[in-house]
């Protein structure tokens, strides 16, 4: 290779990077803009929610040979809910693992397309990434209600996640009183997120977080929760009236999906 | 298909104007290629045929398939002979059993664009053969490159080279994820961003260095090169017609050297991808070299 060769090489390599960095600031260009805060804002995904069947994260990464069979079968399925890991994640930590992740799939937004756990891509999978299971053993992630925005915590009728849900009769737990039909899933949910696109609420009420994330998160939801079953009427009129009413009106403005 | 083959008989150019002219064997293999591209664009319009990309994909919606290389990179970085993968590679494996690195002439979308960037150079070079450096770097630096990129796969638990650095992914990822974000589907721009600039650091490679990325670094055409030496194919000669014009080896971009092997029964080099630009050049309109599945 002659010295002008070298150069050159160089100087292409030096775009390159210069592309890919271009790309990593695009990501925080384009970190969305949203007016409201989503659902428990204060609780983290905890990572990609993968497709349904995946293997253990760390075997899941190393299986996966990034191919899109799943993303292209996720399409013709005409479900779309899968698409390819960001350069470098925005879910916080980003970092390594962030860069690692890059080119795996993942459900990217449920409030636009959740999976409908139609169990093609794990089919699919040529690299034995994804494994068929049952639905109901689907490890995808756990759907969470924000109480202080969902309808029927806050005095109204709704249960729109309950019907949505696919396996809605064993995940769904009701507690009907004076203040609405107050929804609750339990830990038989498989994270597919079809509760987060069905709920009413601008941005929805919902959102879903890794099983692992759950297990971290668990004590303090449940503590929430249970705090809330046992709270006084009158201190409950006020959280409602107070609090939770006029948030929820807010965003029941949001007709356009802005957040996509 | 058929079609072509006959086109091949008609009005066969004469030596001199050959370039000009389109190439039997080259116009045949193009349109294998895009057939294959436009089968995986159908994907799109969900039709079902071909899924995924070339990386790994699933054919008829049925018939799940891996890229050998690929393979081999997610078996280091995940450690596991999963039975899933195997079905899917063995295939891929039987074809290019029989048709050996005719991967990179026939089937690679790289293969074409480098002929894209190939043409746009010479119109203002005008001579094909002046794009012909003396290339001093060795060819079997692939294989070590290959072997390096296996090794940091298994360091990172994460298939390096087929996740990032791919022409066979970013290809596919760029295309699915132009077309998502068209039809505003769920899609990254970071992800458009970094497998377009890896496909345009390709080509510029490929406009400074025409062929270095096939020749020397592709560990894709590397793995399917050493399908060349079992594979059925070859390129056979038929006896006492060589003018010894050494077209044939001018013609080849992959540097094979064809010609010091005219007198053997049968030429199965590392680095043939079986284009068929040797047949097309040679001044005997293709009676002297031929592609053949056996002898
Ligand atoms: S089909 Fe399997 S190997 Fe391919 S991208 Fe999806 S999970 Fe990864
Ligand atoms: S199971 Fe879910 S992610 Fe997989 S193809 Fe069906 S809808 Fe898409
Ligand atoms: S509760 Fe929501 S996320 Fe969980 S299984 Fe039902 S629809 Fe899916
Ligand atoms: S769909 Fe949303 S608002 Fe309605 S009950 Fe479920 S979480 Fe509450």
């Amino acid at each position: 290779m002659t010295r002008r060769e070298l150069l050159r090489l160089t100087l292409m390599t030096g775009a390159m990077s210069a592309l890919g960095g271009s790309a990593s600031l695009d990501v925080l260009v384009h970190a969305a803009d949203e007016e409201y805060e989503g659902p428990l804002s204060s609780i983290k995904t905890g990572g990609l929610i993968r497709p349904p069947g995946a293997l253990q994260e760390r075997a899941f990464r190393a299986k996966c040979i990034s191919c899109g069979v799943c993303v292209n079968v996720c399409h013709a399925m005409r479900y779309d809910a899968i698409a390819v890991a960001p350069f470098s994640s925005p879910f916080g930590k980003g970092g390594l693992r962030g860069l690692l992740d890059f080119g795996s799939p993942y459900i990217k937004d449920m409030r636009d397309f959740p999976c409908a756990l139609c169990m093609e891509c794990p089919k699919q999978c040529p690299a034995g990434a994804l494994v068929s299971v049952e639905k109901e053993k689907v490890t995808m992630g756990m759907a969470l209600i924000d109480f202080s925005l969902c309808f029927g915590w806050n005095g109204d009728v709704c249960l729109s996640c309950s019907k949505a849900c696919p396996i809605g009769g064993k995940v769904f737990d009701f507690y009907n009183g004076e203040w609405g039909n107050q929804p609750y899933i339990n830990e038989r949910c498989v994270g597919c997120g079809l509760c987060v696109r069905y709920c009413p609420l601008g941005g929805s009420a919902i959102k879903v977080v890794t099983k692992r994330q759950y297990e971290a998160v668990k004590a303090a939801y449940t503590g929430d929760f249970k705090k809330l079953r046992e709270m006084s009427g009158e201190a409950r009129y006020n959280i409602v009236y107070g609090q939770n009413l006029p948030q929820i009106m807010a965003r029941g403005r949001l007709v356009e999906r802005e957040y996509r | 298909m058929s079609i072509d083959k006959q086109d091949a008989g008609y009005g066969t150019p004469n030596p001199e104007k050959k370039q000009r002219t389109g190439l039997p064997l080259s116009r045949l293999r193009r349109f294998v290629l895009l057939g294959i591209i436009v089968l995986f664009i159908l994907q799109f319009v969900r039709v079902k045929i071909l899924v995924g990309g070339l990386t790994g994909s699933l054919a008829v919606w049925f018939v799940t398939l891996i890229d050998i290389f690929a393979y081999a990179d997610g078996l280091v970085s995940s450690r596991d002979f999963g039975m899933t993968a195997l079905v899917s590679v063995l295939p891929v494996a039987l074809i290019y059993l029989v048709f050996g690195r005719a991967f990179c002439g026939w089937v690679c979308p790289m293969d074409f664009l480098y002929e894209l960037v190939g043409r746009m150079k010479n119109r203002s070079k005008k001579s094909e053969l002046s794009s012909q450096r003396k290339g001093n770097i060795s060819p079997k630096i692939g294989y070590g490159l290959a072997a390096a990129f296996l090794l940091i796969s298994g360091l990172l638990e994460v298939p390096f080279f087929t996740n990032y650095l791919s022409h066979l992914t970013n290809f596919f990822r760029l295309l699915t994820g132009g077309v998502f974000f068209g039809m505003n589907l769920p899609v990254d721009r970071s992800v458009i961003i970094f497998s377009g600039s890896i496909i345009a650091g390709l080509l510029v490679l490929e406009f400074f260095f025409p062929r270095l990325w096939c020749r020397v670094f592709c560990p894709v055409g590397k793995t399917y090169g050493l399908f060349n030496k079992i594979s059925l194919i070859r390129l056979s000669f038929a006896e006492g017609q060589c003018g010894e014009c050494n077209l044939c080896d001018h013609m080849c971009y992959m540097k094979v050297k064809i010609a010091r092997h005219i007198d053997e029964t049968g030429l199965r080099d590392i680095n043939c991808i079986y284009c068929g630009r040797c047949i097309d050049g040679c001044s005997t309109k293709g009676k002297l070299i031929k592609m053949r599945l056996w002898r």
